[in-house]
């Protein structure tokens, strides 16, 4: 948590840049969009991280901002041609002016009421783009147009697939960046004790809101990339189910790690195509399985997989 | 509008309200006692609703019985769970935010589960309805007409919400169960096992959602997603009872019910869908401690 | 330099019914090491907490270097120069020892971009770090660097939580019960360690503390709060000998020599 991300684990992301560019030739489609389903998810669980696992915010507005920055560069593209370059940027900003709107009077709630308050805008915020049809056309959804970037027109998953790996590899770089920076100790300190953050001269407050508007940053990104490789969005992507599998994805993973919410994006969102080669009726118990492996990592690995991992690594040392 | 209308959407308001608010009151009751929000709430609601179709349907008891074997199972079940689940949960130690988190997750996990499991019983996938426990014609009362399941489903909550009343206060469990919830240590030095405590909590909520759950199926169209209806109008009726006050909740509930009505009446049935989400996020930022709470608590350094 | 460094000056704070603190006065001079002690409940805590602006007066003012810090919001205390331990330990306990102190030199350490790589983030972070271990190998505590604030034991966290109110590099260190719970063994490196701190490098202390033992050896000016109002100030000797004092219940651990 200070200095910098050493070489060593910079050195995966260089690996993903080069898995992004040369997979594609190897391997079936299908693949390809599982991969880019799973790095959308990493930037948005990751996201969420940074105000739950760093911050300590217990705040579930994420889905209203994810959605937010999905709209925003679809629209931009379909209405008025605003290629993918600028329309993803430009709605991860949209995204995280709203998240600090949010932010300054969520942040003077606490524990279970920020969590209800910040859960309930998400759903106004669903209801909002059900309802809001002259813009995103309601329930109907909207189609997405294919977008161009840098002049090369993204299409099939194919084409998306090292885009998407550029963004998740830049957006994992930074956050090893800003972990290991200040802000990151501020976030944490913010997290273990306000009491001594403020005494160490740390704005308890302007770290909260800093951190909503990262993570609505983050969000935005996702809904941007969510874009290069689906053909159509609507409101149902962004409600509970979403909220809870990303939530569910750090949790189990590893709240706070890195490593740990890459761990719980690859394992919960890999799941329901396990279940779907595995057993051939798969949807039934989809949603067992989900709930029992929540209820299970709860009891034996209550950190995540990843504290569970790194908690035995010690014991062995001693 | 027309008055009758006016009257007649407020009865129904209260009926519905009166089973947000025994909901509510579930989750008010475990949240109180051990700071944990039950997200499995709906699908509780949902469980006991269908237990009380076998009751009927399989097993053809009457309608004492069904309301019974209701609670009990649902009783079992949250016992159960507290038992197993949140027992091996919270004994792994670590404490502070992390272990809520983790707590909360489970009962995510609990809700997933029961709806699993319920599905897998082929009898769920068609939507159903509770036969009415009280047929016949409407009961007129002043300018209102109201279905005699609905006067029922008044008259049971009522009840059961001044039996629990009346259990919390006068009764030397009720008691302990409240030492509990205020001051876990204290209770544990004075030799309350709070361990039990904890699992009747459990027990006890999840069987007055259970029982709401039989009371609703005979009401509205039984699915296995019915619980996500009604869970989020049982937590806006929770917040505006502050989440730590019992009649709060009741009232909120009731509240929400006629709010929930007269919305749909007089804007649109659209708007009823948000109203829930924007009282909830009024009320957290206007008053957080809700109508009812006391001082939200200050934590000494 | 004259006149106090630091002032409390009639200060009165007020919850609903209960007046924790009445018209309490108290002048801190600099290079000093002041004590302040009285019964569980005297409202020494309440002192503490106006100071770091967790608390606000309902009447008085507090002043350091003759200037008001009334209007200082909490996190701006430390940049002024004060920094305090906490009676609980609040320690970032799932954050490293080295990282702890970091945390409580923030104020030390320049601004630079956090999410990409620098030349002068290099440069501070380094800087920071070594500033950091320096003050760890003073605690006695290096060795523990990149242990779990946690896992320490309850005498060395006690300790980091001193390291981590030094990171500020502070004027004035207000100090919450430092001994309590401690044994002897520590206690003495605790009276070695503000005596260390006072003369050599000039940092005024503020002691709230209950452990006689340790006040009667340490401190340079002594006053005596209870229910909330100061009822005698003075050297170690006087205030062994002070009627109120010894009426108004010394505390635990007076073996000073009476």
């Amino acid at each position: 948590m200070y200095g910098s991300p050493s070489l060593g684990r910079l050195l995966p992301l260089l690996a993903l840049l080069v898995v992004g560019f040369v997979l594609p030739r190897y391997v079936a489609e299908y693949y390809l969009y599982l991969g880019n389903v799973l790095m959308m998810y990493a930037v948005l669980a990751i996201g969420l991280d940074i105000l739950l696992g760093q911050a300590g915010q217990f705040a579930f507005a994420h889905t209203a901002f994810f959605g937010i920055g999905c709209y925003a560069t679809a629209l931009l593209n379909i209405r008025w041609g605003v290629p993918f370059v600028i329309g993803m940027p430009l709605g991860a900003l949209l995204a995280g002016m709203v998240a600090t709107l949010i932010a300054l009077p969520a942040t003077r709630l606490r524990d279970v009421y920020l969590g209800l308050a910040t859960y309930a805008f998400a759903e106004g915020a669903q209801w909002v783009f059900n309802s809001w049809t002259a813009v995103t056309n309601g329930a109907d959804g909207v189609r997405i147009q294919p977008s161009s970037v840098f002049g090369i027109v993204v299409r099939t998953d194919t084409q998306a697939f090292p885009v998407v790996a550029i963004i998740t590899a830049l957006v994992i770089a930074a956050t090893m960046y800003m972990m290991t920076s200040r802000l990151g100790r501020d976030m944490a300190a913010v997290r273990e004790s306000e009491h001594v953050a403020m005494a160490s001269g740390i704005d308890v407050r302007r770290v909260k809101i800093t951190a909503f508007a990262l993570s609505g940053v983050y969000a935005g990104i996702a809904g941007g990339m969510f874009t290069l490789f689906q053909s159509f969005v609507n409101p149902e992507q962004f409600g509970f189910v979403t909220i809870v599998l990303v939530l569910s994805m750090i949790v189990v993973g590893g709240l706070g790690t890195l490593p740990g919410v890459l761990i719980g994006v690859v394992i919960l969102g890999l799941l329901p195509e396990v279940l779907r080669t595995v057993m051939r009726s798969f949807q039934i118990y989809q949603e067992l399985v989900y709930g029992l492996i929540l209820i299970l990592t709860m009891m034996f690995m209550p950190r995540g997989i990843w504290g569970f991992i790194r908690g035995h690594g010690q014991r062995k040392k001693k | 509008m027309s008055s009758f209308a006016l009257y007649q959407g407020l009865a129904n308001g209260i009926v519905t309200g009166c089973v947000y608010a025994l909901i509510a009151l579930s989750l008010v009751i475990i949240f109180k006692s051990t700071d944990v929000i039950n997200f499995a709430g709906g699908e509780v609601v949902m469980v006991g609703a269908y237990l009380g179709m076998a009751a009927l349907v399989y097993f053809e008891l009457n309608y004492v019985l069904v309301f019974l074997f209701g609670a009990v199972g649902m009783f079992v079940i949250g016992a159960l769970f507290d038992r197993i689940v949140l027992h091996k949960v919270l004994g792994r130690a670590t404490p502070g935010q992390s272990i809520l988190v983790a707590m909360v997750i489970a009962t995510v996990g609990l809700g997933f589960a029961m709806k699993g499991t319920v599905r897998l019983f082929h009898y769920t996938e068609e939507v159903r309805r509770l036969t009415p426990a009280f047929r016949g014609p409407p009961i007129e009362l002043g300018p209102v007409f109201l279905q005699r399941q609905d006067v029922a489903i008044v008259v049971i909550a009522v009840l059961l919400m001044l039996a629990l009343f009346l259990f919390f206060q006068f009764t030397f469990i009720g008691k302990a169960l409240r030492a509990t919830s205020q001051n876990p240590k204290a209770a544990m030095l004075v030799g309350v096992p709070v361990q039990v405590m904890r699992l009747l909590i459990w027990g006890i909520a999840c069987a007055l959602a259970g029982v709401a759950g039989i009371l609703i199926g005979g009401k509205l169209p039984m699915s296995v997603d019915m619980g996500g209806n009604v869970i989020i109008l049982s937590f806006a009726a929770a917040v505006i009872g502050g989440f730590t006050n019992l009649p709060g909740a009741v009232f909120g509930g009731i509240m929400l019910g006629i709010i929930q009505n007269l919305v749909g009446i007089t804007i649109s049935s659209q708007a009823i869908a948000v109203a829930p989400f924007v009282v909830i996020m009024l009320v957290l930022t206007i008053r957080p401690q809700g109508l009812f709470g006391g001082q939200v608590r200050i934590k000494k350094v | 330099m004259s006149g106090p460094l630091f002032s409390l000056r009639n200060v009165t704070v007020q919850f609903g019914g209960l007046r924790a603190l009445n018209d309490f006065s108290m002048d801190v001079q600099p290079g000093t090491i002041h004590a302040l002690i009285g019964p569980n409940g005297a409202g020494k805590s309440t002192v503490f907490n106006c100071i770091s602006r967790f608390y606000t007066p309902t009447a008085g003012d507090i002043q350091f270097d003759g200037k008001s810090i009334l209007r200082a919001a909490p996190h701006e205390i430390s940049r002024l120069g004060i920094a305090r331990t906490f009676q609980n330990i609040e320690l970032c306990k799932r954050m490293t020892v080295l990282e702890n102190v970091l945390v409580g030199a923030q104020p030390t350490i320049g601004r630079y971009g956090s999410f990409w790589p620098s030349p002068r983030r290099g440069r501070i972070e380094a800087e920071a770090v070594k500033a950091a271990e320096a003050l760890l190998e003073q605690g006695n505590l290096l060795a523990y660097r990149d242990v779990h604030a946690e896992e320490l034991d309850f005498g060395h966290q006690k300790m980091l939580d001193v390291c981590r109110a030094l990171a500020c590099r502070p004027r004035l260190l207000l100090l919450d019960e430092p001994a309590a719970g401690l044994r002897n063994r520590e206690i003495a490196a605790l009276d070695a360690l503000l005596a260390e701190l006072c003369r050599t490098r000039g940092i005024t202390i503020v002691l709230v503390e209950h452990v006689m033992q340790l006040v009667m050896a340490v401190a340079d000016e002594i006053t005596v709060l209870n229910f909330g109002e100061k009822i005698a100030e003075g050297k170690p000797a006087e205030i062994r000998a002070s009627p109120q004092v010894i009426e108004a219940y010394l505390g635990k651990g007076s073996h000073a020599a009476a």
